[in-house]
């Protein structure tokens, strides 16, 4: 794998976060991330939204018109988001209950159509997965450590997969008794954000980075 | 005209080729996702039925708002009350409100399923607890379907979804009177 590939691959991790850094995609992030389990789902569902409207895009980027790329584009993403609803609602009814309206909502989000018509539809497929790869991990990870900070300090647990025994909650001794219930709600998850998008500014122009 | 017909050729396809795909998967999936609101259904059924067993259920048409009505039965097989499967309006549009009563009328239990209630005010009244209120009322005492008709703590917890308890509460007094109207058949 050549530097340039491996750039497009790990710039969607940290140095072009889609969350962190180019802040798109707020809605569900805040939206969803009350419990570290709807993080991960919210997150598995816009991976794989994103790589198959990225392939697609990618592969018609040649035969679809200039004047209607948008229309098609929401096309393409909206049938993959009715997948991806149709599957969890049939196989992790649990997590399409709690992810409710964000998980529809995943077709108007900025990240996709903003990779399909900033990336997909002027690169290879190649690029286009390793792409959609890069930034839907960057994604997930963003959303899963708003939820577990939000999750560990608003409620004292951290609900993961119930698998076999285990119940799926791990509960924090001190915190569970004493939660910091402004995390749990509306407000904590802005003021978490701020937070965490400080930390990165700074962390980012610390590293003397080529950009912003 | 030509780019036109090109345009809308192009765009119809790849319409056409989604659609496809949608009606393939949702061949596969319906059925588990029918089957898994069934189950829904009867979890809600046996959590509502305070010990009894619940009996035979007939698809209501008189009445626009109650679906279904099922019969709860003690253990010599007398009937003892209903549950019915009733439609409300809530705040995100309707709502499915399941509840059960005493051949009196009387609020045995009641649950909130389908809805589409504001996450942390309205869907609150998803949990059990919340229906406590109505517990025992429909009878002797009105379902309360005010605000002031509730106690302090009651009325508190319902701050910020008044829309969905009057919603919740006016199906379970609509239940109530439907099931007096019975008379205990």
């Amino acid at each position: 794998m050549t530097g340039e590939k491996k750039m497009v691959l790990t710039r969607g991790l940290f140095k072009e976060n889609p969350v962190f850094i180019l802040m798109l995609g707020l809605c569900p992030t805040l939206g969803v991330s009350t419990q570290v389990i709807n993080g991960l789902g919210m997150g598995a569902a816009v991976i794989f939204v994103l790589l198959f409207s990225n392939i697609f895009v990618s592969l018609l980027k040649n035969i679809i018109p200039n004047s209607v790329r948008i229309p098609s584009y929401i096309v393409i993403i909206a049938a993959f988001v009715t997948i991806v609803e149709m599957v969890m609602h049939a196989f992790l009814p649990s997590i399409y209950k709690a992810l409710g309206i964000f998980l529809p909502l995943i077709v108007v989000n900025c990240i996709i159509l903003g990779r399909a018509e900033a990336f997909a539809n002027k690169n290879t497929i190649g690029d286009s997965i390793l792409d959609a790869l890069g930034m839907g991990v960057g994604f997930t990870l963003a959303v899963t450590l708003i939820a577990l900070i939000r999750e560990v300090f608003g409620s004292g647990t951290i609900t993961l997969m119930p698998i076999g025994s285990f119940s799926g909650v791990i509960h924090i001794p001190l915190l569970y008794t004493y939660p910091v219930r402004i995390f749990s709600l509306a407000a904590g998850a802005l003021l978490l954000m701020g937070y965490l998008k400080a930390f990165f500014s700074w962390y980012s122009s610390r590293k003397g980075g080529t950009q912003s | 005209m030509r780019q036109f017909t090109r345009t809308g050729i192009t765009l119809a396809l790849i319409a056409a080729v989604a659609a496809t795909a949608l009606a393939m998967i949702n061949a596969v999936t319906a059925p588990k996702i029918a089957a898994y609101e069934l189950q829904v259904i009867q979890q809600a059924l046996t959590e509502v039925s305070g010990g009894y067993t619940v009996g035979s259920s007939t698809t209501q048409t008189q009445d626009d708002a109650v679906i279904e009505q099922y019969t709860l039965l003690d253990e010599t097989e007398n009937v003892a009350g209903y549950i019915l499967q009733i439609i409300g309006s809530g705040y995100g549009g309707e709502m499915t409100i399941m509840a059960s009563f005493t051949v009196d009328g009387e609020v045995i239990d009641a649950r909130l399923l389908a809805n589409a209630e504001t996450p942390g005010l309205g869907k609150k009244a998803e949990v059990p607890s919340y229906m406590e209120k109505f517990i025992g009322t429909g009878a002797s005492t009105p379902v309360p379907v005010k605000k002031d008709m509730l106690d302090k703590s009651d009325a508190d917890s319902i701050s910020g979804s008044t829309i969905t308890f009057s919603g919740v509460a006016k199906s379970i007094a609509l239940g109530s009177s439907y099931i007096k109207l019975l008379g205990g058949e």
